[in-house]
């Protein structure tokens, strides 16, 4: 028995490499299916931006080439898929998805979106994936949920989007029912606009220098379009000003946006900059009421929160490391039954065997005499048998049964028998 | 006394250990978990009661002390409802300091009041000390609003920015401590004018108590007209708040320290 993963994540594949190997649902039960007729008891597919990583259950020789085969396919190049990737067995695979999904092996460490994609991953895969996996992804996700709530690895805003979400939210509080003004059409304003209305703020109006531009924004986001232009009124009524145009000067200045400002009564207004070069003037952030802030602004937010989650790194591992030795004590005693059961049987046989022949030579024993010699036999396999089995079972408790169920496979030729 | 005395006690340790609490965040500590931050001036308030419960609300030290117990139970409304932890950083300390000083002073029964007047006279100095400690709360949260306020405008993102709770936060509970304390207080005084002309016959105050108290109460209520009628709210709202309860504080200081003594609250 043992597990496996293999496969490519942000740390070892550019992200030219990695989209290539990033697999649409659909084709997560074919790959897989691929996997099992390579040899292998079960797999889950974890295919995000970051990451393609097959776990797989009781792997042949074979399965991990195979895994190397479906992605070198993918790549098309003549590149082999290996060059990038990663094969980890046994407990540091269990290690690897536990920490996966606390966020540790994450682009942003402490980030909570894994904690999703693992689920749907694991939902995705349940057809394929065995009872062993299944065990290994549901203790995956109380893993990530234990080690956000125990330590702070999953608090503050560690991105710049989330930085502005954040930055708002110390304004506001509650951001569902603010309103939101977005000045540019471009990918960023697109992007951050989303990020806010994730958060529930209504994207009401969309200015852009090109109005059929802001027309599409606009609809996607549930807006109305504007030209530049007529933007600056709006300033008066909207709680979040999000710029990011292309301009190459400060679009949004004092003489602009002073007089809207002032017809506030003093209401806070949040204006978020994410344009390089700036958009908005830094003497409107001096306006009463008015919070400006740039993407530089956005990054230092965001560094203060990474440099605190970085803080409870050894607290999460430690969790971490816990709970894979919890796991790996219930693999170990998944394990040692089937074993059990075969090391039994086959000194049974054996037993039974000597019993025939000695009862062949002992024919004038009476039948309650057989019957005793037989009772004797019984009893000096089972004396025989209970230390082991109980130093086998104490050792699994105690999570290093696996390497004694190795050696105890191996001195009475197990391994051959159950073919692993 | 001893009645007094021992759920006094047992209130100053719980309250001194929620203010710990309260403030180790700012330490680089992990925050406590909510329930303890709760339950422990809850615990601490319930211990009060039961030594208040055996006082005359007559002189500082009694008044202290029940004002006291009101901030320890505005700090857990603060939390639970307004998800306000920060304000704690203040009720806290403040809640700890007056029952220290209420024991200092010497907690026991005072002058008691005429006894006709007496459900009348608790009356009149529960409302008063409630509208008190609402105004303190007032106080707290426009200075909190101005400290994150400050924090916010220069992009300085330490340990206020992380800790204090969102500007309109702060902003909705100045405004629903305000606007619930002046009232309260209002009340107040009215019950002891009340009082004093039905129980204690006539009104024995001082003229210049009545002018200064009187300049409090439209300091007081000019903080209140800006917020309810001009709907001023944020920072103007904060330094009106500010200067509604520093009144108060200055006027009263200046009372104690013309007529010193612990006998009487004012």
């Amino acid at each position: 028995m043992s597990i496996a993963v293999v496969g490519v994540n942000h740390r070892t594949a550019p992200l030219e490499v990695r989209e290539r190997f990033a697999h649409a649902p659909r084709d997560v039960a074919t790959s897989l299916e691929r996997l099992r007729s390579a040899g292998a008891g079960g797999g889950v597919l974890l295919s995000t931006c970051n990451r393609t990583e097959f776990y797989i259950a009781e792997p042949a020789e074979a399965v991990p080439e195979a895994v190397w085969a479906i992605l070198t396919e993918r790549l098309g190049d003549g590149r082999e898929a290996s060059a990038y990737g990663y094969l980890q067995r046994d407990r540091e695979a269990v290690r690897h998805l536990y920490r996966v999904s606390a966020g540790l092996d994450s682009m942003i460490l402490g980030e909570s979106q894994i904690q999703g994609q693992v689920r749907e991953a694991w939902e995705l895969s349940k057809a394929q994936a065995g009872p062993v996996l299944h065990r290994l992804f549901q203790t995956a996700l109380s893993v990530g949920a234990r080690v956000r709530s125990e330590t702070a690895l999953g608090t503050g805003a560690a991105s710049a989007p989330s930085a502005a979400v954040a930055l708002a939210g110390k304004i506001f509080g509650l951001l569902a029912g603010r309103t939101a003004l977005i000045l540019g059409a471009g990918d960023i304003a697109e992007l951050a606009a989303s990020c806010l209305a994730s958060e529930g703020v209504r994207v009401t109006l969309v200015a852009n220098r090109t109005y059929e531009r802001a027309q599409a924004i606009a609809e996607q986001l549930g807006g109305a379009a504007l030209t530049l232009d007529e933007a600056w009124d709006h300033f008066a009524s909207a709680d979040i000003v999000l710029s990011s145009t292309a301009a190459p000067h400060a679009v949004v200045t004092w003489e602009r946006v002073a007089p809207a400002i002032g017809r506030r009564r003093g209401r806070p207004l949040c204006i978020l900059d994410l344009a390089v070069p700036r958009d908005v003037e830094p003497a409107v952030g001096q306006l009463e009421n008015v919070f400006l802030y740039d993407i530089d602004d956005l990054q230092a937010v965001a560094a203060h929160a990474a440099a605190e989650r970085h803080r409870e790194i050894p607290a999460a591992e430690r969790i971490v490391s816990d709970e894979v030795e919890r796991f790996w004590a219930w693999y170990g005693g998944l394990a040692v039954v089937p074993v059990l059961k075969e090391f039994r049987g086959q000194l049974d046989q054996v037993r039974a065997a000597e019993l025939e022949r000695v009862l062949k030579r002992l024919a004038h024993l009476s039948p309650q005499d057989r019957a005793e010699v037989e009772q004797f036999s019984h009893a000096l396999l089972n004396k025989f048998l209970h230390p082991p089995t109980i130093a086998l079972k104490q050792a699994v408790q105690a999570g290093h049964g696996y390497s004694l169920l190795e050696s105890l496979k191996k001195l009475f030729g197990l391994d051959r028998q159950h073919g692993e | 006394m001893r009645v007094v005395l021992v759920p006094h006690l047992l209130a100053l340790g719980l309250y001194g250990l929620a203010t710990a609490l309260a403030l180790a965040p700012f330490a680089g500590l992990r925050p406590a978990p909510r329930a303890l931050t709760l339950g422990l001036p809850l615990a601490g308030a319930a211990a009060q009661v039961v030594g208040v419960a055996q006082l005359t609300p007559v002189g500082v030290a009694p008044v202290l002390s029940i004002l006291a117990l009101f901030l320890a139970l505005l700090q857990v409304v603060s939390e639970r409802v307004f998800r306000a932890p920060a304000v704690a950083m203040f009720t806290g300390p403040l809640a700890t300091g007056l029952v220290a000083l209420a024991l200092l002073l010497g907690l026991g029964p005072g002058d008691a009041p005429s006894a006709g007047g007496n459900a009348w006279f608790i009356l009149h100095v529960t409302l008063s000390v409630l509208g008190l400690a609402l105004l303190a709360l007032a106080f707290i949260t426009a200075a909190l609003y101005l400290l994150q306020f400050r924090e916010l405008k220069s992009k300085r993102f330490g340990a206020v920015f992380r800790l204090f709770p969102p500007l309109e936060r702060l902003d909705r509970l100045n405004h629903v401590s305000l606007v619930a304390g002046f009232p309260t207080l209002t009340l107040g005084v009215l019950l002891a004018v009340g009082y004093a002309v039905r129980y204690a016959g006539g009104m024995h105050v001082d003229p210049a108590q009545v002018v200064w108290g009187s300049f409090t109460w439209v300091v007081l209520g000019s903080a209140v007209w800006v917020r309810v009628v001009r709907r001023w709210a944020g920072r103007r709202a904060a330094f009106a708040s500010i200067a509604g309860f520093a009144a108060v504080l200055l006027v009263y200081l200046a009372f104690k320290l013309a007529a010193p003594g612990t006998q009487r609250f004012l």
